[in-house]
């Protein structure tokens, strides 16, 4: 190192002047460049012990210097070792986060002796189960405490009585207490819930006639997270709402703790990112929900405002109303998936046949138009890419309001939905003699009929999941049980083509804000508009939904994010649609919770994935195949019945025209638009090359 | 060294110039080297955007360099007389932090001050190395053998370290203890008594194990098998292995890295930046960084070589030490090699106090390098 030699020759400070030979050997250079190093030194005792110091210092600042590089070459070495000798592959640790089934609590585990000790042991046995979540976390527990009452006639001094606990338990209100024990009665409750050290500081004061009476008090550790859907205990610990309520009696009779499917973790994520939304928007409420499409167990369901469980007394009925169960909203174009399910299932509509989008259609005193329209004909799969409400219209039309009503009764939409909870309500439906013409087309696409959130949601599971309809449930499923037994609803090949669908709105449609690499997030924007007072729609005020499932190449959660009243700000252009202000919180959930519950994003072979998934806008149209025109009343003009070979098998029965009565004009394929012809193949000719991707 | 430096050695006029000249600009330009690869690992960890880690942190970065070179130009005998002072300042906040500071992720190691939130702890690690410097400027051979001699200065050390203890934080309790070490070491104390000490801790360990709060026997125990706890202390530990592991020799190529992307890690632009990077630029990328940090490491003691007088000597080993124990704690934490800590990987994790405080102590470092031939003697008027 540089300076060694000024060490051996002297001291610096020694020299009168600078001299140019010893700025050439300043730093290092060679002693030998020509130049004599000769130097008159004075070397002084305290000189000698300072350059023995400085000496000592830079021999051990070489070691550390060495040290500091084997410890950096160790790091390096482990470095290597978890970059390329040894990598650790994601893979075993998705299964082993994997949260289903749920791990059964052993008689040892932690979580059950905690409980246990609560329950069993200490002789502080408590009468009401704890309740829990799918991982163990507890939810709910009871803590025993004592209630204090007394016996003023046994009493002494009952002023001073009423002196000496207001002491010694600071919390207690004296002259309550002196009040209450000046009457003559032989019995009188001084205070509630007093906690075992309380309790022991009252029995040390002496006081004749005091007594204590066994109380347990229950306690939600985790507050304001799942409020609703614990609901709570009144002052007496009986369940006032949600599971508490429910399961009041189970939680009595049985010790053993109540095992809910919620998880917490992806509750709390869905609180989270709902309060951060409704802030930022400012919206009146919000709800949420992630189900497990799989088995209909609730992972998650949110609803904002809300409240601390330990304190449901004064919760307000905002608070303590659950938006995901109770409140029965429009659900807007979140029912186009039903729709379009309904019209392929039924053999009414194929991905290839086109909807007149161009332009408004006036019906009654109703008018439906499409948001930002794109005014010419649609593909079906464009129908649901751009949300088109004439569209969603034309195609319920071509299904029919029987075959319509019976879809969504199977679906579950006329119902309550068997949820273990005292809270789930009624849809709001007009009843068959109602359901007119205008009826079908509004539900087409979501008005007209009013269900709760997880009504969407679980019929939406049910589109996704291959096609079978599953009871929600807020229970965890025992490790052992055999696959929950649903009802099929569809045809497996429905449910593939809407899974695809559900993708295209995410990549290609308005819920682009929503995805989230990796997890090939599908689902449907719903924006429907609030119901005012005086029977018309409110233009400005909005619900704002987006029911999101992932992944969509092999569907495992749904996710669906709800805000009741957003406001527009900067961020979002001045729209307030779901695709500006839920569809992003969906994706930030889906982001957040996937590698929680074990999904780990699959981006290697994203590519490949995303292909088996992908269809067109504007699928091609088999050769030879027509698309029935959609006639209202008498057909005007024959049309060729073409023999159709795609998938599923058409059923050219459900497409007989005629039921319907003539209101409409007659709607024919025939292109109007400019656009729209040049984006079409010229003449009947097949348009091959797409057809090859269309799907089956 | 540049060209100008060789010109103007043993200048002894201290003017503004000359000291600005001094300055080792290429070791300025290692730092603004490492400050931009904490922009591009906090561009990636925002998800491809300078907000809101990366713009910011440049604007900090730009902030702490003004002040590094400023402070080069304190002269290091006025830094040394003002030693004393600012360990008792450094002890006092640490005191105030416990009566009144922030309680923040279930400790009390936070203080609210300029909009930020500063950890007394940091800067009392610079100050015990200037007091312990100081004192140590005016030791012979014959009085580093003295224990009488040794007693302020290890209770100096032991002081904060105990304060540091009460809030409690492990992590930078340990990693000021070993920076005390350091600084007896250079200054010549007997191998003997070190070991001596050593022995005495480890067999204190078990017993101190045994006093440790529950959440920091849990991340000993979580460092001893990460994966038996997948749910919950060793997340952040599989994760941040399972992203070095994807990164292989290459890298996913920047802003590729999804561990990091997608959530799969949190706090990724503070404490686990490093692995941000790692995944995005593989092991070759890792290597190049280390070195850089490395070379960091290595120039501080180089100027600690170079110095002629003991105090920035002392000082200038310190400040290297206390980079180095940044660095290695924090590479080694993200690698699952030591517990998790909380020790930030400095100028590149987000995080506006940590960068003050580092540049702070590079100041204090180039004051060293530039003061290197000032006179300087070790008699006790002179201190």
């Amino acid at each position: 190192m540089s300076g060694r030699d000024d060490q051996r020759e002297g001291h610096p400070h020694d020299m009168a002047a600078p001299s140019p030979s010893s700025v050439a050997h300043r730093f290092g250079a060679p002693a030998a460049a020509g130049v004599p190093r000769m130097e008159h030194v004075q070397v002084t005792a305290p000189d000698l012990a300072r350059r023995a110091a400085m000496e000592r210092t830079r021999g051990r600042l070489v070691i550390a210097a060495a040290g500091f590089a084997v410890l950096f070459l160790a790091v390096v070495g482990k470095l290597a070792d978890a970059t390329i000798i040894d990598p650790q592959l994601p893979r075993p640790v998705a299964q082993m986060r994997r949260p289903e089934p749920p791990p059964p609590l052993p008689p040892d585990g932690a979580i059950q002796s905690a409980a246990a000790a609560a329950s069993h042991d200490f002789g502080t046995r408590v009468e009401r189960a704890a309740i829990l979540d799918r991982n163990g976390e507890i939810m709910a527990i009871s803590l025993p405490t004592a209630a204090l009452f007394a016996n003023p006639r046994e009493m002494i001094d009952p002023a001073d009585a009423a002196r000496k606990l207001a002491t010694a338990v600071p919390r207690l209100n004296e002259k309550m207490m002196a009040r209450r024990l000046a009457t003559d009665k032989q019995f009188v409750y001084l205070a509630r819930h007093l906690s075992p050290r309380e309790q022991l500081t009252i029995n040390t004061l002496g006081i004749p006639g005091v007594y204590f009476e066994k109380t347990e008090r229950r306690r939600y550790p985790l507050g304001r997270v799942a409020a609703q859907v614990l609901g709570g205990v009144d002052v007496d610990g009986k369940g006032v709402a949600g599971v508490e309520r429910f399961f009041d009696q189970r939680l009595r009779d049985e010790p053993d703790p109540l095992r809910l499917s919620i998880d917490v973790r992806v509750q709390a994520v869905v609180r989270d990112e709902l309060d951060q939304a409704m802030v930022e928007f400012n919206a009146i409420g919000a709800t949420g929900i992630v189900m497990d499409v799989r088995t209909g167990e609730v992972l998650a369901m949110v609803s904002l405002p809300d409240y601390d469980a330990n304190d449901v007394g004064h919760a307000t009925a905002d608070q303590r109303f659950n938006r995901a169960v109770t409140g029965m909203y429009e659900p807007g174009s979140t029912f186009k998936l039903q729709t379009a399910s309904m019209a392929l299932d039924s053999g009414a509509a194929q991905l290839w046949y086109q909807y007149d989008a161009a332009d408004v259609i006036h019906i009654g005193r109703f008018t439906i138009t499409d948001f930002e329209g794109k005014h010419r004909w649609l593909y079906f799969p464009e129908v649901l890419a751009y949300s088109s409400n004439l569209g969603a219209a034309r195609m319920a039309l071509s299904v029919g309001a029987e075959k319509q009503r019976e879809w969504l009764r199977r679906m579950g939409m006329f119902g309550r939905l068997g949820i273990e909870l005292p809270e789930a309500g009624m849809p709001i439906v007009q009843p068959a003699s109602r359901w007119k013409e205008v009826v079908t087309m509004t539900v087409g696409f979501g008005h007209g009929i009013a269900v709760s959130p997880l009504h969407v949601v679980r019929g939406t599971a049910a589109v996704a999941n291959g096609g079978i309809l599953l009871r929600p449930t807020i229970l965890a499923r025992p490790p052992d049980a055999p696959p929950p037994k649903g009802e099929r609803v569809m045809q497996q090949s429905t449910s593939d083509i809407m899974r695809k669908m559900m993708r295209l709105v995410v990549t290609d449609g308005y819920g682009k804000t929503a995805e989230v690499p990796g997890y090939f997030v599908g689902g449907k924007t719903g924006t429907a508009e609030k119901v005012g007072g005086k029977g018309g729609y409110r233009k400005h005020t909005n619900v704002a939904a987006f029911m999101s499932v992932f992944p969509m190449n092999a569907p495992r959660y749904a996710v669906y994010m709800m805000l009741d009243e957003p406001k527009a700000n900067a961020s979002t252009h001045g729209y307030a649609t779901a695709g500006w202000v839920a569809a992003p919180a969906a994706g930030r959930v889906i982001a957040r919770i996937g590698p929680m519950l074990g999904l780990l994003p699959a981006t290697d072979d994203a590519a490949a994935i995303q292909a088996t998934l992908a269809v067109p806008l504007q699928p091609g149209k088999p050769p030879g195949a027509h698309q029935p025109p959609l006639l209202i009343g008498e057909p005007s003009r024959p049309v060729p019945r073409p023999p159709t070979h795609v998938a599923p098998p058409a059923r050219d029965a459900a497409r007989a025209p005629g039921r319907m009565p003539a209101r409409l004009p007659v709607m024919a394929p025939p292109p109007r638009d400019a656009r729209h012809e040049a984006m079409l193949a010229p003449g009947p000719a097949p348009v091959s090359g797409r057809q090859t991707v269309a799907v089956r | 060294m540049s060209l100008l430096e060789r010109r103007l050695i043993r200048d002894t006029s201290f003017d503004f110039t000359a000291k600005l000249l001094r300055v080792s600009w290429l070791y300025t330009l290692l730092l603004c080297i490492l400050a931009g690869v904490g922009y591009a690992a906090l561009y990636s960890a925002a998800g491809g955007s300078p907000e809101p880690y990366a713009a910011k942190q440049t604007l900090r970065f730009a902030f702490g360099l003004g002040m590094m070179v400023a402070i080069a130009m304190i002269d290091i005998r006025f830094i040394a007389r003002l030693a004393w002072p600012a360990y008792a300042v450094g002890v006092a906040l640490l005191v105030l932090v416990l009566r009144m500071g922030h309680v923040g992720k279930g400790a009390q190691r936070w203080i609210e001050l300029g909009g930020m939130q500063w950890q007394p702890s940091e800067l009392m690690k610079l100050c015990l190395i200037l007091a312990l410097a100081a004192w140590f400027h005016k030791a012979s051979w014959e009085r580093m053998g003295n224990l009488l001699f040794l007693v302020p200065p290890a209770l100096a050390v032991l002081v904060p370290v105990g304060l540091i203890l009460k809030q409690p934080n492990l992590g930078t309790a340990l990693i000021t203890a070993m920076l005390g070490g350091t600084l007896f070491l250079g200054a010549g104390l007997r191998w003997w008594k070190l070991a001596l000490l050593v022995a005495a801790i480890v067999v204190a360990v078990p017993v101190a194990y045994h006093h440790l709060h529950d959440y920091q026997r849990a991340r000993i125990d979580t460092f001893l098998n990460p994966e038996s706890d997948p749910l919950g202390a060793g997340y952040n530990i599989i994760q941040s292995k399972i992203a070095l592991g994807s990164g292989g020799v290459w890298g996913k190529g920047f802003l590729q890295g999804t561990q990091a992307h997608l959530n799969f890690l949190p706090e990724k632009q503070t404490d686990f930046i490093f692995t941000v990077w790692a995944e995005e630029f593989g092991l070759v990328g890792s290597l190049a960084l280390m070195g850089l940090l490395g070379v960091i490491v290595l120039g501080g003691m180089a100027i600690a070589l170079r110095c002629r007088n003991q105090f920035g000597r002392l000082v200038a080993l310190g400040i290297s030490m206390n980079f180095f124990l940044y660095v290695f704690v924090n590479i080694a934490m993200v690698m699952g090699a030591i517990p998790v800590g909380g020790v930030p990987l400095p100028l590149v994790s987000h995080g506006g106090s940590a960068m003050i405080t580092v540049m702070l102590g590079f100041g204090v470092l180039m004051s060293v390098h530039v003061h290197r031939d000032v006179e300087f003697g070790n008699s006790q008027d002179e201190l």
